[in-house]
């Protein structure tokens, strides 16, 4: 690791100019991916811009719609009733990340910034309809997330541009199930989650865990139907499902077990969904 | 690379500390900085929970958190037990139950379970105890005594 400086601007102007000034210049949320990124010279950086004292700690609520702002911590987030009651699958994702200890620093932003194949928060907020608010020279403006994470740790963040907020629109369900060999602090060896939102009821998929990215699969959804899927609908979607993911063998698994991962975890995910419980 | 000067409150009393390398972590100004050596390095990259301490009551990885992150904040390390309450039961719960071989693991352990009981309370549930230690490794002891401290603490829980 080379040494680096570091600066924490009191306001999103001073965040915004000091990254302008230094194009080279890291961004630090909670730290639990640069730092260890430094550290293993996946990144340079001679600087790191600190959002510590940017007023984004935030979650908000307007109805059945939720604000999160990008720098607060993911437990805060885990810790509030009504992230768990209105959108279980994003509480699930967000309980999958690490340990309790590095929830207390690590962030959304964070998750998002880094775009890692092995995220527990993407394939959720892609089920979701997220989207991504982000601050710059040049104003706001809000990218889908499908659109801002681009490949395995490419987004769409322009320079000096920040990640500020992500929008939740409400949901009908969600659910989120991983498969891994240590319940914490390990990288799932692949994840299915599914969500049907308020706008038109349909069911949405998408399976992460896998590189380069996670994805949605609307042929998969579109199996499911609309509402309660007949049993006979699961089993297409199921089956489409290992048919359609391009799946990849790896030291964590096969691709074979993946294969049967990926239908096994959805129908859990989808009777979670549903209201029918099932292991966490 | 700058430093600065920085003040926090470790285990009750202030420290402010001569000029801290903006790359500082946690973990090493407590060991080097303080002689605080009960707080371990295990791994280094966030695996193995044995740099656990607590940051304003929450339990935080040492080894993944820069000094000049957390200015003002309370630190509390195992060095207190005996001195807060939360801890010294989380320690006493493992003494009783022998939840310890070598003991390199031990203060990570204790201190995210003490984090657990700032968090949810004396009366925390069992199975928020043993979530508070997920993200712990034990190479020796195994995780069985672990989990029969945890039991322990939670039966006499008021
Ligand atoms: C032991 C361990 C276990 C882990 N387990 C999991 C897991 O199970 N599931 C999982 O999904 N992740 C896991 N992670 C990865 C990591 O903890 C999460 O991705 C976390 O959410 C990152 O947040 P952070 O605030 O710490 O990010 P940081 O490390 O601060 O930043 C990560 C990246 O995003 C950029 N960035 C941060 N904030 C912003 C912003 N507001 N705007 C623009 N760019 C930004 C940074 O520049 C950096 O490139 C694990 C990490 C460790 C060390
Ligand atoms: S030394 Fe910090 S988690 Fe292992
Ligand atoms: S007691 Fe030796 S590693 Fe846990």
């Amino acid at each position: 690791m080379t040494p680096f400086s570091l600066v924490a601007p009191a306001s999103v102007d001073e965040a915004v100019a000091a990254l302008r000034s230094d194009a080279a210049a890291g961004i630090l949320a909670g730290g639990t991916d640069l730092l260890l990124d430094l550290d293993e010279g996946r990144t340079r950086a001679e600087r790191l811009v600190s959002l510590r004292r940017l007023p984004w700690r935030t979650l908000d609520w307007t109805g059945e719609a939720l604000a999160i702002g990008s720098t607060l911590p993911l437990r805060e987030l885990e810790d509030d009733p009504d992230v768990r009651r209105r959108l279980p699958g994003l509480w699930q994702a967000v309980r999958a990340v690490g340990s309790v200890a590095l929830r207390h620093r690590a962030t959304i932003g964070g998750n998002l910034g880094r775009a890692a194949p092995a995220s527990d928060l993407i394939p959720v907020l892609l089920t979701l309809d997220a989207e991504i608010e982000l601050v710059g020279p040049a104003g706001t403006r809000t990218l889908p997330v499908d659109r801002f994470v681009l490949a395995s740790r490419r987004t769409a963040l322009g320079p000096a541009e920040l990640i500020r907020s992500v929008r939740i629109p409400a949901a009908r369900a969600s659910a989120y199930r991983w498969q891994r060999v240590r319940p914490a602090n390990d990288i799932s060896q692949l994840a299915v989650a599914v969500a049907r939102v308020a706008a038109d009821g349909g069911w949405r998929v998408a399976v992460g865990g896998i590189p380069p990215r996670a994805t949605l699969l609307p042929d998969v959804a579109e199996a499911l139907g609309r509402g309660r899927p007949t049993d006979a609908a699961l089993r297409a979607a199921a089956d489409r499902a290992s048919r359609d993911v391009a799946l990849v063998a790896d030291r964590r698994a096969s691709e074979e077990y993946r294969r049967r991962l990926v239908g096994t975890l959805l129908r859990r995910a989808v009777a979670d969904g549903l209201g029918g419980g099932g292991p966490a | 690379m700058t430093a600065a000067p920085a003040t926090l409150r470790v285990n009750g009393a202030t420290v402010a500390l001569t000029p801290v390398p903006d790359d500082e972590r946690l973990l090493d100004t407590l060991r080097w900085r303080l002689g605080l050596l009960g707080t371990k390095e295990g791994c280094r990259t966030g695996d193995c929970g044995a740099c656990t301490v607590l940051v304003d009551g929450r339990s935080t990885l040492a080894c993944l958190t820069l000094t000049h992150e957390i200015p003002g904040t309370e630190v509390l390390t195992i060095e207190a037990a005996g001195v807060d309450p939360d801890l010294e039961r989380a320690r006493a719960a493992f003494a009783r139950a022998s939840a310890l071989q070598c003991g390199y693991c031990t203060p990570g352990f204790v201190l995210a379970l003490t984090g657990m009981l700032k968090e949810r309370g004396r009366d925390a549930p069992a199975d928020e105890l043993l979530d508070a230690l997920q993200g712990n490794l034990c190479r020796c002891t195994g995780y069985a005594a672990i989990a029969r401290a945890v039991a322990a603490l939670r039966a006499e829980a008021p």
